[in-house]
């Protein structure tokens, strides 16, 4: 289970806190935790009520106008209590007393294979030579759908805002996210909650819905989803897209639908979503109009038919059976398929899944690259990965073992200024990102949250470039799995890369050549 | 007059075309249609008579034309659609107005399963007998069904009403009974005399939701 309650100190410094001193006259940290870590009594004294509840997100902190607190990491129990450690027991407490399980977001938490056992190999002597970051270029361009719709996606950097709703975030965050895309010529996806008006005009880089003047430059693409619960879809919502995405699974609950919480269902959602204001929207975990593979494919066909053979057609993926999965999708006619992690998931979701459901990003490259090459179309269709990128290292890695581009949904929410507080289904988001109450939301400005993001495209983007060019390429397309080895023995046997040191592919890779 | 398009032989790009092009200037006549699914998707305005039968996902995504085919239609039939209506003189397989916004969907004769599922606001009438698991997660709108229905019948049906002229086999969750008021009685009346569904309407059994939020969490 997440190792999250009872694993931080908290301490309150009494001779910098406002409310020790006046009370009444400050209960900041009482109004921004989303845990309800901090109380108020009647006579304005704010007291830390439960310790056992914070998650380390460090809000309080941020907001405490005189830096009075502090949050330390307590001694992990982990080591000395496992299996029954504070969290597993508190848990077992929850069911009882409520009957339920818990649902939370924002992804898997704790070790599972990744990419940090993977180091870059730069070039030197005997191979091509680097290239200058500061004087040479480097082409970062992925274009999707290319030769197989009229309008194929340029993107400028080889990566994506991947499927975050209007519901699960604000209004304010998808303007946000479409800001941030028009910026920096990439996409963003409405996921499966609508469409939010405004997108459709900000994601161009317009300063109005009146599209006469340009604001932003190159401007971004905007992808709307079709999904299982089908929220807010119809021709019009399709063929204001860019591209549309075929939602098969996503890396928070792959197997299950979509899960908005009733508290975040308000009226401008429910208008969308077509259901009642603060009931859970629950997207069904198949599509009822979709029985046979064939029927894939006559769904992709009439979904071109409809956008008038314009736009690419995108596939999102759950980590399941990445081989089959794509080749299932390739069949289907995708232009692109995007994979979603274990590790990723900004969704809300029954722990459980979140936490143990599903294959590491890591392991869903190289049999999904495998599968691209088998059917012939890799680099063809574009494959994109998901779930806990951070930064252009992890990008790097990625795209060497073989992805044409990577996604960044829980890091752009961060980059909006998200602390990972974990309680984003509960609606309470401080930051306004992924909550729907005005007094909330107000606090996330689009334009500044748009900015951020695109400083945090353009830094990462640098980094892919500086990567790039000094392991000899001028193009990221070029990356390749020659330019990785694994850094121990099991990620080599999951990846199928060289081994450090053994300077080759553990034998077990053998039987697939190269 | 009305135009006509031939289907024979062709693929779904090329009938669409020349379907959109004619439905913009005249009521059009398709022939030999059976083998495309997914035919007359999105579309704003015209009329189409389909002759013969059609295929699966026949008028999905439709957005205000008016589609009558004269025999059966396959799995699918007006998948989200939003406005327009939808006509089908034989039967329908499974899934027909599965996940519409609006619009009506009429089927003469029976349906199969998964009829109205996700049905968001549409006014879904199907004369004959469905399947299992009609209406699942029904959001809003109306079902008529004139003859029987299978198993799970409304199955976490959270808004709009399900009408049943005959019997069923068993209800899914969250669905109760009701007694029809007078304005159903009218109302269903009006529907079935402008879909030519006999019977009295008083006789059908009227279904809807227990609580608006069934679901756990």
């Amino acid at each position: 289970m997440p190792p999250v309650n009872g694993t931080f100190c908290v301490t309150v410094m009494k001779d910098r806190c406002i409310n020790a001193a006046m009370p009444g006259k400050c209960a900041t940290c009482v109004e921004v935790c989303p845990h309800e870590v901090y109380a108020i009594d009647d006579e304005g004294n704010v007291r830390v009520q439960n310790y056992n509840a914070c998650v380390g997100c460090r809000i309080c902190s941020e907001f405490c106008p005189e830096d009075a607190i502090r949050i330390n990491p307590a001694e992990s129990e982990f080591l000395v209590r496992w299996p029954w450690t504070f969290p597993q027991v508190e848990e077992i407490h929850y069911k009882a007393q409520t009957g339920h399980y818990q649902l939370r977001g924002f992804g898997t938490m704790g070790s599972t294979p990744g990419f940090d056992n993977i180091t870059v190999v730069p070039s030197q002597i005997s191979s091509p030579a680097p290239r200058d970051k500061y004087r040479e270029e480097c082409n970062m361009e992925v274009v999707i759908g290319e030769g197989r719709c009229e309008n194929p996606l340029r993107l400028h950097y080889p990566f994506i805002f991947p499927a975050m709703s209007f519901g699960a975030l604000s209004r304010e965050a998808r303007m946000a996210l479409a800001i941030g895309a028009a910026q920096t010529g990439i996409s963003s996806n409405t996921g499966e909650g609508g469409l939010v008006k405004d997108e459709t005009w900000l994601i161009k880089g317009y300063e109005n819905e009146t599209r006469t003047l340009k604001r932003w430059n190159p401007g971004g693409y905007l992808v709307v989803q079709w999904s299982t619960g089908r929220w807010g879809v119809s021709a019009d919502f399709l063929r204001a897209g860019d591209a549309v995405e075929v939602k098969i699974g996503q890396g928070a609950k792959p197997g299950m639908g979509g899960h908005l919480l009733g508290a975040k269902v308000t009226a401008e959602v429910s208008a969308i979503r077509g259901v009642p204001v603060g009931t859970d929207a629950l997207s069904p975990c198949r599509y009822y109009d979709v029985l046979e593979p064939d029927d894939l494919k006559h769904m992709v066909a009439f979904i071109r038919d409809v956008t008038n053979y314009k736009v690419p057609i995108l596939f999102k993926l759950g980590p399941s059976r990445p081989y089959e999965d794509i080749k299932a999708c390739v069949e289907a006619g995708a232009d692109m398929i995007s994979i979603d992690g274990l590790v990723g998931g900004t969704g809300a979701s029954p722990a459980i899944v979140t936490q143990g459901v599903g294959i590491p990003t890591v392991a869903l490259i190289p049999p999904a690259v495998r599968a691209l090459k088998d059917l012939g179309v890799h680099r063809k269709v574009k494959l994109f990965v998901l779930g806990g990128m951070r930064n252009g290292l992890d990008a790097y890695k990625a795209m060497a073992m073989g992805a044409d581009g990577v996604g960044f949904g829980a890091a752009a929410e961060i980059a909006m200024g998200c602390r990972a507080c974990m309680a984003c289904s509960t609606g309470k988001c401080a930051y306004g990102i992924t909550s729907q109450e005005p007094e909330l939301r107000a606090r996330l400005i689009p334009e500044e949250a748009g900015n951020r993001l695109a400083n945090f495209i353009r830094a990462t983007g640098e980094e892919l470039k500086i990567l790039s060019m000094l392991s000899g390429h001028d193009n990221v397309a070029e990356l390749c799995e020659e330019d990785l080895r694994a850094m121990e023995p099991n990620i080599a046997a999951i990846t199928g890369l060289k081994l450090i040191g053994y300077e080759r592919r553990l034998p077990m890779w053998d039987h697939l050549g190269g | 007059m009305s135009r006509v398009v031939d289907a024979k032989g062709r693929d779904l790009q090329s009938v669409s075309q020349e379907l959109r092009e004619a439905a913009a200037q005249d009521a059009v006549t398709l022939r030999n249609a059976d083998h495309l699914h997914g035919l007359a998707a999105g579309m704003k305005s015209g009329e189409v008579t389909i002759q013969g039968d059609a295929g699966d996902y026949l008028g999905a995504v439709n957005d205000g034309a008016t589609i009558h085919v004269l025999h059966n239609a396959g799995r699918y039939l007006a998948d989200n659609m939003t406005q327009g209506t939808v006509i089908v003189d034989g039967s329908v397989g499974y899934g027909a107005g599965a996940y519409c916004y609006g619009g009506t969907v009429v089927v003469n004769g029976d349906a199969g399963d998964f009829a109205a599922v996700m049905n968001k606001g549409a006014s879904i009438i199907i004369k004959g007998s469905v399947g299992d698991e009609v209406a699942t997660y029904m959001l809003a709108g109306d079902l008529v069904i004139g003859g029987d229905a299978g198993q799970n019948l409304g199955n976490y049906l959270i808004r709009g009403n399900i009408f049943v002229g005959g019997a069923w086999q068993s209800l899914g969750h969250n669905t109760q009974v009701q007694e029809l008021t007078p304005a159903d009685i009218a109302r269903l009346r009006g529907l079935m005399e402008q879909y030519g569904i006999e019977g009295d309407p008083a006789s059908f059994k009227k279904i809807v939701r227990l609580s608006e939020k069934p679901f756990y969490n």
